[in-house]
């Protein structure tokens, strides 16, 4: 069995520059990836079968994830792509490679780096052909080059908000109308953010560029209006939005609808913590970085030894910091493994550090002002489904609500969660309902227990005829 | 069949109320046994209250696979089948068929659906040595009166043509078949309220402590919730029944031992009978939701209560390793998730039923193939405590001093 100093799961931001420097400080290190190419989700590199002629015209994220990733090359770090990772036990991670087998590797330290996934948010429509998250439509562009449809209306909060719809038109796309759920940004708002611009220029910049992009369009993003239904028969042909209150509450009367063949969901992202609680790290709650966080030191050390975490996977806080604290962790590793001097790492993490602190009161202003309100899970009517896995609408789930505050067990009467995507969709959703039933507080409703596989895999990827169970006779026992 | 019973309308307030101050009938443990025997003992009349430390249906009688085992498996054999090893299999078939009996009516007994189906279950043999193995218990089944088959070559390969072909046997039991574990205990505890039962959850039996002569009641249990005293108490405590009767310096031959299960993504529904080995632990059966449930005895790890038992990947890839060798096209079949439960049996292999010599008033209900025979187990103890005085309503060898 191969074994390494470190070994990194997730080939985005955090991922490639925590390989990238830990290998520049001599570790032996692996990075574990299961899409084809490096880059993750900001940095997604084109698919298959494309060639880049000129990558100015992919933009500026595109440039900046080239030379992250050429530093990558350039350093001694082994990279496994089209590998998935299933689990983490005894020190090993268990992974499926790109030719069908199953494997083990050892490491000395591991750093977990998965990424997010889009929030996923349910109201009457959310699952008719033709709804996608704002993610998906993102790497459709990215990855194959196609646009999702001829008239794209765009739901969504936060900063990015602006940022795909912006990003979307560039590629030509006719983007119908964008509703942002935060009120219009107001003095004090905007003082706070103002106040932690030091340092983020660029970001405000990448902002800037979006808003003046959709002015020029004249694309006009309406504030305090939130998604109310996606309306069609067999896909989506109108979507209805109304105006909300400050929780997010739409506000009835004053419901819109306007023809479109696409709806863009966008109301942030969750971490992918699978591998932390399979592990059994502590784990937090914050929704303002998507909900269920693992809890980790000034390091990005979580609580079990040798395991760390960095980037939007431990708590949603965007590409630079991912990328900073990706560092940071790759110098601690370092230095546990003898490879630097505590001199060195103060001194080495010190400026990086200074730039984290920059980027994260940024991001919390940006949090605050764009704050998930608890009306997003409120917006299901009775035959809405919740869990589309096994297609179960909220009115089989409210008697069973009603009746247990354990998502374990609204789960053993409903199969909601049971499905191909194991609760990642409607777990968050059922919790609130739960919450809201029976007056408790979102964060602390337990999810199921993690179990292996972290990813769907097929039976025959794994079945290992070498392990062998012992015979088993009772007189033996 | 009446529609699908719904345990959400278990009523919430009423586990949430107050313990009674007193009670004929304590139950602790809220699993299949406890559910079930709170039902029979209501039924009868008795004032019953069941106490159960979390929500009903939460350990083995909710994590188990839900399969009736009829014919003699893998687990129940020694090494050498020795006349007195055939008396005891056979014992234990008897029993089984009873089981059997009690199955055929339960969704009348209970007017619920409760997933019910006899669809006959496969026990196959790879090597000649194990197609032997299934011949004797063949010949003790059909001695104890359990109809099953023995099938080789074309027969076998016409009558199941999605097993791997070149197997060397295959043993069938038409009696064979499986209910869902999800919602035959919560339906037993629902009847028993509608019959006055009282079912408390959330509520931790702490300590048991024995009363003198002078109190009008044998038993006091301290509980979570406040004390609670009772006449009788039973402890259907499953794999925590030890513990619990070590208070009372009751021993118990036990054991306890994590089980993995997999499950897998829905395919095309065909396979309608549980699939078992006779030489390598394996259970395979495809669900009413298309899905396969994949066990039969992989270990996972222990952890303390109330943590759940993790699994070893291992596990998962030598247990779908032996169902893909037996059943081929399970191969392009995804795993979606693995879960574990604590399994307790006794190292004799019989329950462990009635009531203590050494304790009077104390009961224990306890048997390891606890999905199979727990509702008969329980309805045998509900008539003996009926009628106390019937004393060979239960079996000797079952007794809860041995
Ligand atoms: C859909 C989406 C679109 C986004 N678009 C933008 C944008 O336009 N602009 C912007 O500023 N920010 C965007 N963000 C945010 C930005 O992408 C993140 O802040 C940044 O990518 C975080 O970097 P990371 O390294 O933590 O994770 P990621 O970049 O997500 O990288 C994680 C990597 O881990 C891999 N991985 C995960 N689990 C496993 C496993 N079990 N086995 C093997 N590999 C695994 C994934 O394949 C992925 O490549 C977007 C985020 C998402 C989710
Ligand atoms: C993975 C697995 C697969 C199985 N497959 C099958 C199968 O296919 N067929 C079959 O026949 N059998 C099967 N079994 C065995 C069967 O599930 C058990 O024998 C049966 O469910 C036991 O039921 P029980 O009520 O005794 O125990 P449990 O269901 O464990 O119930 C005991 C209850 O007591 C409660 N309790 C314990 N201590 C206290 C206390 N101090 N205070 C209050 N409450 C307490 C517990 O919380 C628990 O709810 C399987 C078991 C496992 C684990």
């Amino acid at each position: 069995m191969q074994e390494f100093d470190l070994v990194v799961i997730g080939g985005g931001p955090a991922g490639i520059a925590a390989a990238t420097a830990a290998s520049n400080h001599n570790l032996n290190v692996l990075l574990i990836d299961e899409r084809s190419t490096l880059g993750g989700q900001i940095y997604k590199r084109v698919g298959p079968g494309f060639e880049v002629k000129d990558s100015i015209k992919l933009g500026a994220d595109y440039l900046r994830g080239e030379i992250l990733i050429k530093s990558l090359s350039k350093s001694n770090a082994e990279i496994m792509l089209e590998t998935t990772v299933l689990s983490v036990e005894d020190s090993q991670v268990i992974v499926v490679t790109a030719d069908n087998k199953y494997d083990s590797i050892k490491y000395k330290k591991l750093l977990i780096t998965p990424g997010a996934y889009d929030r996923p948010v349910v109201f009457p429509g959310w699952t008719l052909p033709g709804v996608i998250t704002a993610g998906a439509a993102q790497s459709l562009v990215k990855t194959q080059r196609v646009l999702p449809g001829s008239r794209i209306f765009f739901a969504g909060s936060g900063p990015l908000a602006l940022a795909f719809p912006a990003q979307l038109s560039k590629m030509g796309a006719n983007i119908v109308g964008i509703i942002e759920a935060a009120p219009r940004p107001g003095f004090v708002k905007i003082f706070r953010i103002a106040r932690s611009l030091r340092g983020n220029l660029d970001l405000i910049r990448d902002a800037f560029f979006y808003q003046f992009h959709l002015v020029k369009s004249r694309i006009r993003i309406q504030y305090g209006r939130i998604i109310v239904s996606a309306n069609g028969t067999d896909r989506l042909e109108s979507i209805t939005y109304a105006r909300v209150d400050k929780n997010w509450r739409p506000i009835s009367g004053t419901e819109k609808t306007v023809p479109a063949d696409t709806l863009c969901i966008g109301y942030g992202f969750f971490p992918s913590v699978e591998l932390f609680k399979i592990l059994n790290c502590e784990m937090s709650y914050d929704e303002s970085r998507g909900g269920t966080v693992v809890q980790l030191d000034e390091w990005g050390s979580t609580s079990l030894p040798n395991v760390f975490g960095a980037g939007d996977g431990t708590g949603v806080s965007g590409s630079y910091v991912a990328i900073l604290n990706g560092q940071i962790a790759a110098l601690r590793i370092a230095y546990e493994l003898d490879k630097i001097s505590e001199k060195t790492l103060f001194n080495l993490s010190k400026s990086i550090r200074k730039e984290v602190n920059l980027r994260k009161k940024f991001q919390k202003a940006i949090n605050h002002a764009y704050a998930v309100k608890s009306g997003i899970y409120q917006l299901a009517s009775s035959e809405t489904i919740i869990c589309r896995c096994e297609s179960i609408p909220l009115k089989d789930l409210l008697p069973i609500i009603e009746s247990t505050s354990d998502f374990s067990v609204v789960k053993a009467y409903s199969r909601c969660g049971m499905g191909l995507c194991q609760g990642r969709n409607c777990q968050r959703q059922v919790s609130a309902l739960i919450a809201a039933k029976h007056g408790l507080d979102l964060g602390k409703i337990p999810g199921t227990t993690p179990r292996f596989p972290a990813k769907p895999v097929l039976l025959g990827q794994i079945a290992d005829s070498s392990i062998r169970d012992e015979k088993y006779f009772i007189d033996e026992q | 069949m009446t529609s699908s019973f719904l345990p959400g309308y278990l009523d919430r307030k009423e586990n949430l109320a107050d313990l009674p101050k007193v009670t004929d009938v304590a139950i602790i443990g809220g699993g299949l046994l406890g559910t079930a025997l709170a039902y029979y003992l209501s039924k009868f009349g008795i004032e019953v209250t069941l106490l159960e430390r979390s929500d009903l249906n939460r350990e083995a009688s909710g994590t188990n696979a839900g399969s009736f085992h009829f014919q003699i498996a893998l687990h129940q054999l020694t090494k050498n089948l020795t006349e007195s090893e055939e008396k005891r299999l056979s014992d234990e078939v008897k029993l089984q068929l009873d089981a059997a009996i009690l199955w055929d009516t339960l969704e009348k007994e209970l007017d619920a659906d409760l997933g019910v189906h006899f669809t006959g279950g496969f026990m196959v043999a790879e090597t000649e040595e194990e197609l032997k193995v299934l011949r004797d218990k063949q010949s003790i089944e059909n001695k104890a009166g359990l109809e099953t088959h023995v099938l080789t070559g074309d027969e076998m390969r016409s009558f199941a043509p999605y097993l791997a072909p070149d197997l060397s046997g295959i043993a069938y039991c038409p009696r064979e078949g499986h209910a869902n574990p999800l919602l035959v205990g919560p339906t037993y505890a629902f009847r028993a309220m509608e019959l006055g039962a009282k079912i408390r959850t959330n509520c931790e039996v702490l300590k048991i402590e024995p009363l003198d002569n002078a109190s009008p009641y044998r038993f006091k249990l301290k509980t979570s919730r406040g004390d609670i005293s009772c006449n009788r108490l039973v402890n259907a405590g499953g794999a925590w029944t030890a513990e619990l009767s070590a208070q009372l310096g009751i021993k118990h031959p036990m054991g306890l031992s994590g089980l993995h299960v997999n499950v897998t993504e829905p395919h095309e529904f065909f396979l309608k009978s549980m699939v078992q080995h006779i030489g390598r632990r394996l259970t395979l059966k495809q669900t009413p939701n298309n899905t396969f449930i994949i066990g039969g005895g992989w270990p996972s790890r222990t952890e303390n209560y109330p943590r759940r038992y993790s699994n070893y990947w291992a596990s998962a890839a030598g247990n779908v390793a032996v169902a893909v060798r037996v059943l081929p096209i399970l191969k392009d079949v995804r795993l979606l998730r693995v879960w574990s439960g604590v399994w307790a049996y006794t190292k004799d292999f019989k329950p462990i039923l009635g009531e203590s010599e050494k304790v009077p008033g104390y009961h224990v209900a306890m048997v390891p193939t606890g999905f199979t025979l727990g509702p008969m187990v329980a309805r045998t103890l509900a008539e003996y405590m009926h009628s106390p005085a019937n004393k060979n309503i239960i079996p000797k060898e079952f007794s809860v001093d041995r």
